[in-house]
């Protein structure tokens, strides 16, 4: 009874679709999140007749062969790189970027990655740091007597300084963008690395060519949708069950053979 | 004299690849662009010697994929295809045979080639599709041309087929023939979409309960055939 083992491959299927649905979920106000998407393919086919094999000596063939297929894989998961909604939370170091783009992050190895997620903050020694503390190229430090942060479009950072009344220009945000965004390798921490598939690093800055303008005081919130999340979820949960429905049936298919004498 | 009991064990082998047919169906109940199967019967005569009655078993002869158009769902990701019509996207398989799928949910490889979900490049009118480095927006019209905003790059490759049925299941959503094929005229391109399996939940759950009890009544059968051999054989005996 290979029925008994492709309702298992749908089963097994459908719990990826439910795993990557409840990390959208769980996800839903992390901020930069990007949902995820499984993707199926059907496995190999058992070839019983082949299509177009010849059923009489007068070259007569097989229009439609016989062929058994074994079921079901995930094919993989997929990111959707939608532009998530766009909060506003007026803290000066929290900087959303509207369009394509993600920020340089170095990592505590001196590796490099990137993120969506601008919720940025002031280390110990002044510098502009994630929430986990990684420095954000450039490094920029604000001084202690800056009165004012401005961060513009571009995503220079103006700073006012105390007693002065001209603004100093500290630098600009380094931005980094991928041919295929979607092939990057997340990390955790909303960080993500470069892969083969996504394609070397293109930097330039934010506002020119294909990079989004920056908005300071907001955040880009996660891009799941929640209703159109549950749907899938209880999608996926039917066709769980519908599986699991060819198993009894093809277990009491096999307990009527046994019952054979 | 036992021909009874393998003419019902025919209708029972010929029910177990039934199931696994609607099993593999309900299995793919949300592959992108699956087609749903269906099997066929035929009568297969068998005229034993010394018997003037022609035996007629029932053969599992072959399947046919249901044709019928799969529901669309935006995706919203601008490297997503469905297709509206009998056309096939084409991709290139690792030994150089073309492929056929109607599975548009593709991706970039790290020089811009254009892959579908197993790594395949999908191929254009000249090729395998490149995406230049430089494009930052990626257009599909109806007729499968891509651009981006400096202009077109290449035309998806769309094929149409006089018989959808000689296309052989490959696995990983695609298809492959030998049969002579078509550029497509009738298929429309939808960026952003990509195509449900045509797999309808109710029919299957519907065959699948016809099959099982298909199955135990001809079981049933088996059995009660079984009872009347013996009986026959404990009257002859008694004598």
């Amino acid at each position: 009874m290979r029925s008994l083992d492709i309702g298992a491959t749908g089963m097994l299927a459908q719990q990826t679709n439910v795993d990557v649905i409840a990390n959208n979920i769980a996800n839903l106000s992390t901020t930069g999140f990007k949902k995820q998407r499984a993707a199926f393919q059907d496995l190999l086919y058992q070839n019983i007749d082949r299509p177009g094999s010849t059923s009489s000596d007068s070259g007569t063939t097989v229009p439609s062969g016989l062929q058994l297929g074994l079921g079901v894989r995930a094919g993989g998961v997929y990111r959707d790189n939608s532009q998530g909604a766009v909060q506003r939370t007026d803290n000066d170091l929290d900087v959303a970027i509207l369009g394509r783009g993600f920020f340089q992050i170095t990592l505590p190895d001196g590796s490099e990655a990137y993120t969506r997620d601008g919720t940025f903050q002031v280390n110990e020694n002044g510098e502009i740091v994630t929430v986990e503390g990684f420095s954000v190229e450039p490094s920029i430090t604000i001084p202690d007597d800056a009165i004012s942060i401005d961060i513009n479009a571009e995503g220079e950072v103006i700073v006012g300084i105390q007693g002065q009344t001209a603004t100093q220009n500290l630098g600009q945000f380094d931005m980094a963008d991928f041919i295929n965004p979607a092939g990057l390798e997340a990390i955790g921490g909303n960080l993500f690395v470069e892969t083969d598939a996504s394609g070397g690093v293109i930097t330039g800055v934010a506002g020119q060519e294909q990079f989004g303008r920056l908005e300071q005081g907001a955040l880009e919130q996660s891009n799941v949708d929640v209703v159109a999340e549950i749907t899938e979820l209880i999608a996926a949960q039917r066709a769980y069950e519908m599986n699991s429905n060819i198993i009894s049936t093809s277990d009491e298919m096999l307990q009527t053979v046994t019952q054979l004498r | 004299m036992e021909n009874a009991i393998y003419i019902a064990l025919s209708k029972q082998t010929a029910l177990t690849d039934s199931m696994q047919i609607i099993a593999n169906n309900v299995a793919n109940a949300n592959t992108t662009g699956y087609r749903a199967q269906n099997i066929l019967f035929e009568e297969f005569i068998s005229d034993p010697r010394f018997s003037d009655d022609d035996l007629s078993f029932v053969n599992d002869f072959g399947q046919y994929q249901n044709s019928t158009q799969g529901g669309l769902t935006q995706t919203d990701n601008d490297l997503n295809v469905a297709l509206s019509g009998p056309g096939f996207l084409s991709i290139q398989l690792q030994d150089g045979r073309t492929a056929y799928t109607r599975d548009g949910n593709f991706q970039l490889a790290g020089d811009g080639t254009l892959l579908n979900q197993s790594g395949l490049p999908v191929l254009g009118s000249g090729g395998p599709i490149i995406i230049p480095d430089s494009s930052t927006e990626i257009n599909i019209d109806q007729n499968g041309n891509i651009s981006d905003q400096d202009g077109t790059i290449a035309q998806l490759q769309i094929f149409e087929f006089a018989n959808i049925e000689e296309l052989e299941p490959f696995g990983e959503n695609a298809y492959i023939t030998d049969g002579a094929t078509t550029p497509a005229e009738n298929t429309i391109v939808s960026q952003g979409f990509l195509e449900e399996s045509n797999v309808n939940a109710i029919a299957e759950t519907t065959r699948m309960i016809t099959v099982l009890r298909e199955f135990q009544a001809t079981h049933g059968f088996i059995e009660q055939e079984n009872e009347r051999l013996l009986g026959a054989i404990r009257t002859l005996t008694e004598t």
